[in-house]
């Protein structure tokens, strides 16, 4: 029976564009960047997902607002089936606990069990405090030792876990005498200290050497084959999201235009979207043969949204259709959806 | 404590802080022992003796003495006592009330924010003389008083410097990492944020001093101070009050010679440690590199036919301590005029070491201690820093890592694409030049309406685009590009390829791609030069690269690569790390990392020797197994 941990359902989270004095004087409406778009998705216990899309795809204010670090504008975040909508920088309202009916207490207690990786292991710690001070931290944020020993004890273990043994070997260094590599395993040993049920993880290797994303993904996945963990995995790269994911959302726009097992979207992929990331992806040992759909220029202003399918100034096989008509996610089978009007037997056959 | 020690380390070294640091010693030392330093108490009564009025500089009051008989010596000596600690309690309590500000306003923003500055800004315009005189009216004289009106004026500038730095590192992912795992905002701020804030603070703490010592002389020579405290400032008000006008003009030197002495001696000291903190202050320089003698054997053989061949390129760098490190040794290669050549590894390999040394670019501590770049069968290593200039960019142009960086912000793309173009004299009129640099954006793929836009309002793909259209202004014969694509989207990175392949086609370029990304340079290369602790490990054709690699690293390389048509392969990854520059390890260099490590290879350095044509490999185990065929 898989159990499901996050479900994440018609989110939506809108950035106001600050209005100039004229704007605000002459009563023009409020523009709003359309970040998330309406967002729905299940992670299982155990579970790998990748979240997959470029820069402007809305990938990462997902994540930022499945953490609380950013409120969102509207929706359902439930977690362990609680709703952790607002639960945005660790404090809560009065009303908002009453609505929730869970404590400040209950609120760390809960936000300990979901913890971030962040893309950059140079930028993501402190360089001023030890490794053992910063795997230390969330442990006396959450008042989780009693003394010394057993916060030795649980720093050891978190960093062994992560391949940084014997432990007491790294403990005394600051970042700057570490490796990239090394760096990101500190990330993730200060975020499993605190023995989390899901993890966020926002393009974590995509900073690091070739040679040491291997490593870092192979511990990922050891993470979630020891501790059921579920891991949320951002990513612009289908490359590594192939190599270790369980399911995938490709995302643009701030929305979801196709989702399923990692290997039907990749060997059956529907969406043009999908199929032109897929066929740009840079492998040594790709057949040189092999077409590549290049699409010209960038992901629009997503405040400024283009009319009916969002993709479809960009897209490779765009019809007239597609300028009014905005395809809703359908079902190719149990488990894999797409979002595009080619999909419909109207349009399929007489392309 | 260790960057403390590295903090006086560099300070050491810069004469003029430590003069500064003599200058404020000796009148700290003053102050402290005012009592045995003076040969009089000017606190004391002194019997009224005619002579000994304003009398100038003699053996026994050699400052002179004031219209009442005293020492002047003795008394800037006991003034110093009241000054410095009026400007250092001043300056303490500004530097406080400053960084709380700055610090509250930094990190809560929104509506605190904006009251919080717009009280500085309301601060700032009213001129402080007059406030400050207005304040001392209502409260009343005293040095109690002054080190408040000095606290209470003086913080804005702090506050300003702290917000902003508080600004950017609210927004460092530790800071947004921290905040996930739930911290309060207490923690985050003395944690985290005040221990940053603390070196900027030092740095301005010390030239406010200067400040507060300033004001505290113009108060009491106002005549707003304490009358019955002996000040530097209020021996100037005596001295001007009543020794000038009776003939006294020597007793203004010696409180304002003091006060000159103390402001100089901290401003020299905050500069130095403003610029210890404030790394980007710091500056490099470019040194010509010595002359080399060649003796080894070139491997591969110099071609005279190549527009860039770089034979035996060996690069040092001199550490703090005066060590040499060997950051690239005897690197070869050839490049064929319209072919483009990788150069590969992980970071640390030594890759833009040697992209740097091929434009004469090193920072300060680089040495090319041997070899030759020969362009156009000409030795680089051997031209002045003026010939360097003159290739570079017309004739060896780069494209750096970090479009965003390379473009001025506040000028619009097209104009700086002509001034390069005038700079480099490769048009002669204004109007050459616009039409040169609409073909230029042209042959990138910008629209020629987004040319007169600027950074901000293109893309990152369209940034990279710029870069590379002004690095093709001079109609360059080779570009370097250092991780072109790195920080793209898929997507873009794809488009830059297509666009860098057609440039090489259409203009017969000679392309330098330096990344660790192996899926571009298969689609980019004709060569690959794999490199490993700043040695070649393999340098062949892209095909025999990705085909049939020799060199363990370079298959450990193509392993870690994640296949998309495969994806249940296993990624492999290659455990450990390259190795440090002050700690390479013996024989090869790869060797702690291989997992075919033979007896020999902890001995014996490798030599890339060739293993079909145009393929050479470094490693004793590949040249094992070809001998034994």
């Amino acid at each position: 029976m898989t159990q499901t941990i996050l479900s994440v359902n018609k989110l939506y989270k809108y950035f106001p564009v600050a209005r100039t004095i004229i704007e605000r004087l002459t009563f023009r409406p409020q523009k709003v960047v359309h970040a998330v778009d309406g967002v729905t998705f299940e992670l299982n216990k155990g579970e790998i997902m990748a979240l997959v899309g470029e820069s402007g795809s809305g990938k990462t204010t997902v994540s930022m607002n499945v953490l609380g670090l950013q409120t969102p504008t509207s929706g359902q975040i439930l977690f362990q089936d609680n709703d952790v909508a607002r639960w945005a920088q660790g404090k809560l309202s009065a009303e908002e606990n009453a609505a929730l009916q869970l404590g400040r207490q209950q609120v760390m207690a809960l936000r300990r069990k979901a913890q971030m990786i962040f893309q950059d292991p140079y930028e993501s710690l402190d360089p001023r405090q030890t490794v053992f001070q910063i795997v230390a931290e969330p442990l006396e944020i959450h008042g989780l030792v009693q003394n010394e020993e057993e916060k030795h004890a649980r720093v050891k273990d978190a960093l062994e876990v992560c391949g940084l043994s014997p432990a007491e070997h790294f403990w005394d260094r600051h970042p700057d005498r570490l490796s990239g590599g090394q760096r990101q395993r500190v990330v993730i040993a200060a975020a499993l200290v605190l023995e989390p049920e899901l993890l966020v993880a926002d393009e974590p290797v995509s900073m690091l050497d070739v040679s040491i994303r291997a490593e870092i993904l192979n511990l990922l996945l050891k993470l979630r084959n020891e501790r059921q963990l579920a891991i949320l995995y951002t990513t612009h790269d289908l490359a590594t999201a192939g190599f270790f994911t369980d399911k995938m959302a490709v995302m643009y726009l701030g929305r979801i235009v196709e989702i399923g097992a990692t290997r039907d979207v990749l060997t059956n992929p529907q969406h043009p979207y999908t199929k032109a990331l897929i066929s740009v992806l840079p492998t040594p040992n790709k057949n040189p043969k092999q077409s590549r759909t290049i699409l010209e220029g960038d992901v629009p202003n997503p405040i400024n949204l283009p009319t009916g399918c969002r993709f479809h100034p960009r897209c490779p096989v765009a019809m007239t259709a597609c300028k009014s008509t905005d395809p809703q996610l359908m079902a190719i089978d149990k488990k894999h959806q797409a979002a595009c009007l080619l999909m419909h037997k109207e349009f399929a056959t007489s392309r | 404590m260790t960057n403390i020690l590295r903090a006086w380390n560099i300070f050491k070294r810069k004469p003029m802080a430590m003069v500064g640091l003599v200058m404020l010693l000796t009148v700290v030392t003053m102050a402290v022992f005012a009592p045995l330093l003076a040969p009089f108490d000017p606190y004391a009564k002194v019997p009224f003796e005619a002579d000994k009025i304003l009398a100038p500089p003699n053996a026994e009051h050699f400052l002179g003495t004031d219209d009442v008989g005293k020492d002047v010596w003795s008394q800037i000596i006991y003034g110093a006592r009241i000054s410095l600690l009026v400007g250092f309690l001043g300056s303490i309590m500004s530097i406080l009330i400053g960084t709380m500000v700055g610090i509250v306003a930094g990190y809560y923003g929104g509506r605190m924010d904006q009251f919080l500055m717009r009280l500085v800004d309301f601060l700032m315009i009213i001129p402080g003389l007059p406030l400050m005189l207005v304040i001392i009216a209502v409260l009343g004289r005293g040095l109690d008083k002054i080190i408040l009106v000095i606290g209470l004026l003086y913080w804005t500038y702090t506050s300003r410097l702290v917000r902003s730095l508080v600004i950017s590192l609210k927004e460092r992912q530790y800071i947004l990492r921290i905040r996930s795992l739930g911290a309060s905002h207490a923690r985050i701020i003395f944690l985290h944020i005040f221990p940053q804030v603390v070196p900027l603070i030092v740095a301005q703490g010390v030239l406010s001093v200067s400040n507060a010592i300033i004001s505290e002389s113009v108060l009491s020579f106002l005549g707003l101070g304490d009358p019955l405290a002996i000040s530097w400032g209020s021996m100037l008000n005596f001295a001007f009050a009543r020794a000038v006008t009776r003939g006294g003009w020597w007793f203004l030197l010696p409180p304002g010679f003091a006060i000159v002495w103390v402001s100089l001696s901290v401003i020299l000291i905050g500069t130095a440690l403003e610029e210890i903190f404030n790394p980007r202050l710091r500056t490099h320089h470019l040194f010509d590199p010595r002359k080399m003698v060649q003796t080894k054997e070139n491997i591969p053989a110099q071609d005279a036919n190549a527009v860039l061949s770089v034979q035996n390129l060996s690069i040092d760098y001199i550490a703090q301590n005066g060590t040499a490190l060997h950051a690239v040794q005897d690197v070869s290669f050839n490049l064929q005029p319209g072919r483009s050549i990788g150069l590969v590894g992980e970071s640390g390999c030594g890759k833009t070491t040697v992209m740097l040394a091929l434009m004469r670019l090193l920072p300060e501590s680089g040495r090319i201690t041997g070899g030759q770049v020969h362009f156009n069968n000409d030795n680089l290593l051997n031209k002045s820093e003026a010939q360097m200039c003159a290739i570079r960019w017309a004739d060896l142009s780069i494209v750096f890592q970090g479009a965003m960086n390379a473009l001025n912000p506040v000028r619009t793309v097209e104009s700086q694409i002509i001034e390069a173009l005038l700079h480099h004299k490769a048009v002669t009129t204004k109007e050459q030049a616009r039409q040169r640099a609409a073909e230029l954006l042209d042959l990138v793929g910008i629209a020629p309406q987004r040319s007169t836009q600027y950074q901000h309002q293109y893309s990152g793909g369209m940034r990279q685009r710029a870069v590379i259209a002004m690095a093709l202004a001079c109609n360059p014969q080779i570009i370097i590009a250092d991780e072109p694509t790195t920080a793209l989207d898929v997507m873009i990175q794809a488009q830059i390829i297509v666009l860098l392949n057609k440039l090489r086609k259409e203009l017969n370029l000679s392309l330098i791609l330096v990344t660790h990304d192996l899926g571009v340079v298969s689609e980019v290369c004709d060569d690959v030069l794999v490199m490993y602790g700043g040695k070649v490990a393999e340098y062949a054709p892209a095909e025999i690269i990705f085909k049939q690699p020799q060199h363990p690293y370079t298959q450990r390389l193509l392993q870690a690569f994640p296949d998309i048509a495969h994806p249940s392969v296993t990624l492999a990854s290659i455990p450990g790390t390259p190795p440090q520059l002050d700690s390479l390890p013996t024989g090869c260099r790869f060797h702690p990392r291989c997992q075919l490590v033979q007896p020999i290879c902890l001995d014996a350095t490798p030599q890339p020797l060739p293993s079909a044509t145009s393929h050479w490999v470094a490693c004793h185990v590949a040249h094992n197994t070809r001998e034994a065929k």
